[in-house]
């Protein structure tokens, strides 16, 4: 009875895994088919809420949401194209499982930021931590600062810009999509990778295991300036690009089945 | 009494999880129309571009994600339009709601999100009263 007890007075969990008593705040100022709130009084689950009342209840296609706090797991899960602004800072996990939004977020986010990812923007103004954009299969996740570790891991598709440096491992068992890194990279980079292509402007501490430099042509060059030109980020510098050299894995000699794991 | 293996089908396509083919897999004209980068979010087209023309069983086909399932192209593609054609078949497919794994969201979504996802504006919500399936004749314990 004594746990029992103690358990109907948790009201709130940092991690968003246990808050029985979550309502929709409701507490929106709405202007036509924009909304803002302030989420420094709610909780995870308070303001991951809110967000899905507004954007598939009340018909908005436009939140912003001030004083985010660096609260975990925040604007998760969002299904819909819509635009939404995080005014501040995101814990870890931030902005995962999305298909359709552009988020911009305005301060630095934790690790694995808009893991899962299937499509969407999300542009993060500062820094970002170790996972970010970990299995993303679509859309672009933009970085204006630095990236920690294993940035794309298992990455099967999109595209990861990193105006900054990278930490090691980046692009650790990638199988598609690409990843143009502005900054230096740590050691490891795409490590056992699958698939896909690495560009880098800056110094490569180390390759990764069966990744190998590549052949630029003309779609590189072109992918390069159009992602530059769409997100304003200036004239692009020089890269290298790295691919997969085809030692480690092969998708010929894998079952139908898993090929599309990665389609 | 005779034995029967069940069946084996490694290769799923749209039309095995439908039961039938759909008139824009078989008709150019019904997916002329669609406006790629519209229909994707960003200002280029985003999640398509990981999108290419594909063959399944020797037919050329596009992958479904939302379903794991290829969706078979009949209709003769010209050449230099491949990737596009595919992308736009794709796209009516998921906008008319024949993907089946949007179809299986009516019954298995847990929590609130628009049946059609982010390729219609407006598509109605579903899994707003998910209930945990119950086992027919149990009851849960007191304690």
């Amino acid at each position: 009875m004594g746990a029992l007890a103690g358990e109907r007075r948790i009201t709130y969990d940092a991690r968003g895994l246990a808050e029985p008593t979550a309502d929709v705040p409701k507490i929106s100022e709405i202007d036509g088919t924009g909304a803002r709130f302030d989420a420094k009084d709610l909780s995870t689950r308070q303001i991951n809420l809110e967000l899905r009342w507004l954007l598939y209840e009340q018909g908005i296609t436009d939140v912003t949401v001030l004083n985010p706090g660096a609260k975990h797991s925040l604007g998760v899960g969002i299904l819909t194209r819509c635009r939404i602004t995080f005014d501040g800072s995101l814990g870890y996990f931030g902005c995962g499982l999305i298909d359709g939004p552009e988020i911009r977020i305005n301060g630095r986010v934790g690790w694995s930021a808009c893991e899962n990812m299937m499509s969407g923007v999300v542009v993060i103004h500062s820094n970002a931590g170790s996972l970010t954009a970990a299995a993303i299969r679509g859309g672009d996740v933009i970085v204006k600062g630095r990236v920690g570790a294993r940035t794309g891991i298992d990455q099967k598709g999109g595209t990861v810009i990193v105006l900054g440096d990278a930490g090691s491992m980046t692009g650790f068992m990638m199988q598609r999509g690409r990843q143009i890194l502005c900054g230096n990279v740590g050691p490891g980079l795409g490590d056992s990778m699958y698939d896909g292509t690495i560009y880098v402007a800056g110094k490569v501490k180390s390759l990764g295991i069966d990744c190998v430099p590549g052949e630029w042509n003309e779609s590189d060059t072109e992918l390069i300036e159009r992602k530059f030109s769409v997100y304003e980020l200036g004239t692009p510098p020089e890269f290298q690009k790295f691919v997969c050299g085809k030692k480690l894995y092969n998708y010929d000699n894998l079952e139908p089945s898993e090929r599309k794991l990665v389609l | 009494m005779s034995v029967h293996e069940p069946e084996k089908k490694i290769a799923i396509d749209a039309e095995y999880l439908a039961g039938r083919r759909f008139p824009y897999q078989e008709d150019v004209a019904l997916v002329e129309d669609v406006d790629l980068e519209a229909a994707t979010p960003g200002p280029d087209l985003n999640w398509l571009e990981d999108v290419e023309l594909l063959e399944e069983d020797g037919v050329p086909a596009v992958f479904d994600r939302y379903s794991n399932s290829f969706l078979k192209i009949y209709f003769a593609i010209p050449e230099g339009r491949e990737n596009e054609l595919a992308r736009k078949v794709l796209i009516t497919h998921l906008r008319s709601g024949n993907s089946y794994g949007i179809q299986l969201k009516e019954k298995h979504a847990k929590f609130p999100q628009p049946k059609l996802g982010p390729w219609v504006a407006g598509s109605e919500a579903v899994g707003t009263d998910w209930q945990p399936p119950k086992l027919a004749g149990w009851e849960p314990p007191d304690h």
